[in-house]
């Protein structure tokens, strides 16, 4: 189950000493936590929210109100909108994206988030199968995911995607 | 390696390049090496410069921790693409205070002795840099090969197919004349002859980008390969 792997990722990143068990419900096999102290946790970003406030870790949801709202976003984004996509709506979704992280190191404020997390957990098997020009294409979400596969501590269940520096299709002599 | 000259307008421009693909300076969180670039320029990047803009407004964000970012701060030309020399000027004008200005008259006067057999060697050491960048070197590998592309059909544009070969660029690399050959059934291929650097480039990753270009190549042949 990918939520279930993707879970697990984060808990490393986190450093959390105990693994957590993880139980699904429904065909969509939604992750499912049982918290002792309440109510079980339901949903990916509900748990992964959690997961980093139990680790002391409130600033990977946002270090101010702006940019708590925009990781928010983006994860609902990443839930809804990428994880349910389409072939056709790659192309949309990628040249969005490419807009968007122009002026943009991470997806919210100038701190690493969740936002990034799942965005590259997302966004992976979409990467992986793109052709050396179009990653040239989408230059600026190329650039970020390169840059978040290889920030400490992220990638744990994925493999590395190839990006290739020497930029081929575009010219570099102005 | 470095960015030219950081002060000015293309030095910029080599930054903003070598930043198109990378968040940071060296690496994948934010060091000395950026804080290193960023007291080096002058002005923040134009609008234009999109990636330089988005860098140095990043790194910004980091002023108060910018002593203890990790890494240590290295000389500019330490960072940057190869290739490039780093030219950028310190802040602090050279010391190059001239005490005697009665020396116009006798140049290789005793006083002057030291000067005379600095500025000589100088003189010696300038020719040689110049005498070894100039000196090409002896022999570079060099092959010809003659490639054969082939469309998925007849229908397939062969101009679009030329452009897209023809579009791939790299260093040691030098596209030739080609031609359309019929292979039956109204397709034809293309036949297109380069000449490579042998360390450079290898018929394997030419093609490799050749075939990328699924919309229009299916498949990629040597046709012929000879040492140069």
């Amino acid at each position: 189950n990918m939520a279930l792997r993707e879970l697990s990722s984060l808990e490393k990143y986190l450093g959390l000493k105990k693994p957590n068990k993880y139980s699904t419900q429904g065909d969509k096999k939604v992750p499912v936590l049982q918290n002792n102290n309440g109510p079980p946790l339901v949903g990916l970003v509900t748990i992964a929210c959690h997961l980093v406030k139990e680790a002391n870790r409130p600033e990977l949801l946002g270090d101010s109100a702006e940019s708590r709202a925009v990781v928010q976003q983006w994860l609902e984004y990443t839930v809804t909108k990428l994880n349910s996509c389409t072939k056709e709506d790659i192309k949309t979704i990628l040249k969005d994206l490419n807009l968007y992280l122009q002026d943009k190191v991470y997806l919210a404020g100038n701190q690493f988030t969740l936002a990034d997390t799942f965005m590259y957990f997302g966004l992976h098997p979409i990467i992986m199968d793109l052709a050396f020009q179009e990653k040239e294409q989408f230059v600026n979400v190329t650039r970020w995911f390169d840059h978040i596969q290889h920030y400490p501590g992220v990638r744990h269940h994925l493999s590395p995607v190839v990006v290739l520096r020497n930029r081929i299709y575009t010219s570099r002599h102005h | 390696m470095g960015f030219g000259d950081l002060k000015s307008a293309s030095g910029l421009k080599v930054l903003n390049d070598f930043l198109s693909d990378r968040s940071y300076i060296e690496g994948y969180v934010p060091s000395q090496a950026d804080v290193a670039i960023f007291e080096a320029i002058s002005s923040p990047p134009s609008a234009d410069l999109c990636h330089a803009l988005r860098w140095y407004n990043h790194i910004r964000s980091y002023q108060d921790q910018k002593n203890s970012l990790p890494g240590v701060k290295k000389p500019l030309g330490q960072y940057g693409p190869p290739g490039v020399a780093d030219t950028t000027t310190s802040s602090v004008p050279a010391a190059d205070s001239k005490d005697d200005d009665d020396d116009d008259i006798d140049l290789f006067g005793s006083e002057d002795e030291e000067d005379a057999e600095a500025a000589r060697l100088k003189e010696e050491r300038l020719a040689e840099y110049a005498a070894k960048k100039a000196k090409k070197p002896a022999l570079i590998a060099k092959s010809s090969i003659l490639l054969d592309v082939k469309p998925w059909d007849d229908e397939t544009d062969m101009m679009k197919l030329e452009e897209c070969v023809r579009s791939i660029q790299m260093d040691g690399l030098v596209w030739g004349q080609s031609k359309l050959v019929p292979v039956g059934y109204g397709i034809k291929k293309l036949q297109i002859g380069c000449v490579v650097e042998d360390d450079k480039v290898g018929t394997d990753i030419l093609e490799e980008h050749i075939t990328a270009f699924e919309d229009y190549v299916q498949s990629m042949d040597i046709a012929a390969f000879n040492k140069i």
